[in-house]
């Protein structure tokens, strides 16, 4: 019984923690909008562990002719003591629907924001972007908190990115 | 925006394909999805870049996502008019569940991710 209790106790805070989760009416908003993202706590702080996110419907503008991209992007991360809720990321990706943003950029910015809102111990961002002239680019941003064991891991995973190089997408 | 036809020989079957559709749905939710065109032609077929246009002209339109296929037919079958175009939408899953909207003659969708792909 006293489990429930703190099930519920926990179940209570992260509800109070998040707003567009569960929310009547969402609201989508088409241009850049990184208020809307919210966190929730990570109750498993003390062990590392990855959280993968995969966005397949992301969409942004090319800013010099205003033609549609689209791009995979793939999250991975060690959460600290925040994490992303998953809604209000949706809600984040959709915005970038009208904002003219290059690949390279985008991968960039969406990787600072997630850094910022949730100090992860690790985070990384790649864009699987679709080609455009025959060409797909993808971008990959990643971060670390300092420790030196995350530092490692960025290290690692930055000097092995594509080792073999190969069609990917 | 009205679509251009180009001049193409009779009885050629065509399918487009296209992975890009975004359109809002009635929440004002994003939908995407892949569109697949397929006709026989009767002498005439629609101008891609028209097309391509046009299928990004929808990303600021809203619609009942059961009605997609139908507004494409019903825009190319103004300037194509044969009885054989048929148009397939596969929408990207919502709430757990995939939907394909189909207006039209049926067919099969070729899938594949680019034309060199192996079968």
């Amino acid at each position: 019984m006293p489990k429930m209790t703190n099930s519920t106790a926990y179940e209570e805070k992260r509800t109070s923690e998040v707003t567009q989760l569960g929310a009547e009416k969402t609201v989508y908003r088409y241009e850049y909008a990184p208020e809307v993202l919210e966190t929730f706590e990570n109750v498993h702080p003390e062990k590392d562990y990855w959280v993968t996110l995969n966005a397949d419907e992301f969409t942004s503008l090319c800013p010099i002719t205003n033609q549609p991209d689209f791009a995979t992007l793939i999250i991975n991360y060690i959460p600290d003591l925040r994490m992303v809720e998953s809604k209000s990321l949706k809600l984040y990706l959709f915005s970038f629907m009208n904002s003219g943003e290059f690949h390279e950029d985008v991968v960039n910015k969406i990787g600072k924001d997630l850094a910022v809102l949730m100090s992860p111990k690790y985070l990384e961002v790649v864009g699987l972007f679709y080609p455009r002239g025959n060409i797909s680019i993808h971008p990959t941003f990643s971060f670390h908190n300092g420790e030196a064991k995350y530092e490692e891991i960025e290290k690692y995973r930055f000097m092995n990115r594509n080792i073999n190089p190969q069609r990917i997408g | 925006m009205a679509l251009g036809t180009v001049d193409i020989i009779e009885h050629t079957h065509i399918e487009y394909m296209t992975p890009e559709l975004l359109f809002l749905g009635k929440s004002g939710q994003p939908y995407r999805g892949t569109v697949y065109i397929h006709f026989i032609s009767e002498g005439k077929s629609i101008d891609l870049l028209d097309l391509k246009k046009y299928i990004t002209s929808l990303r600021s339109c809203t619609f009942m996502a059961e009605n997609i296929a139908y507004e494409i037919y019903s825009k190319i079958n103004m300037v194509l008019e044969v009885d054989t175009l048929g148009v397939i939408v596969d929408l990207s899953a919502r709430g757990g569940i995939q939907q394909r909207i189909q207006f039209g003659e049926n067919f099969e969708p070729a899938k594949k991710q680019h034309v060199f792909q192996i079968p």
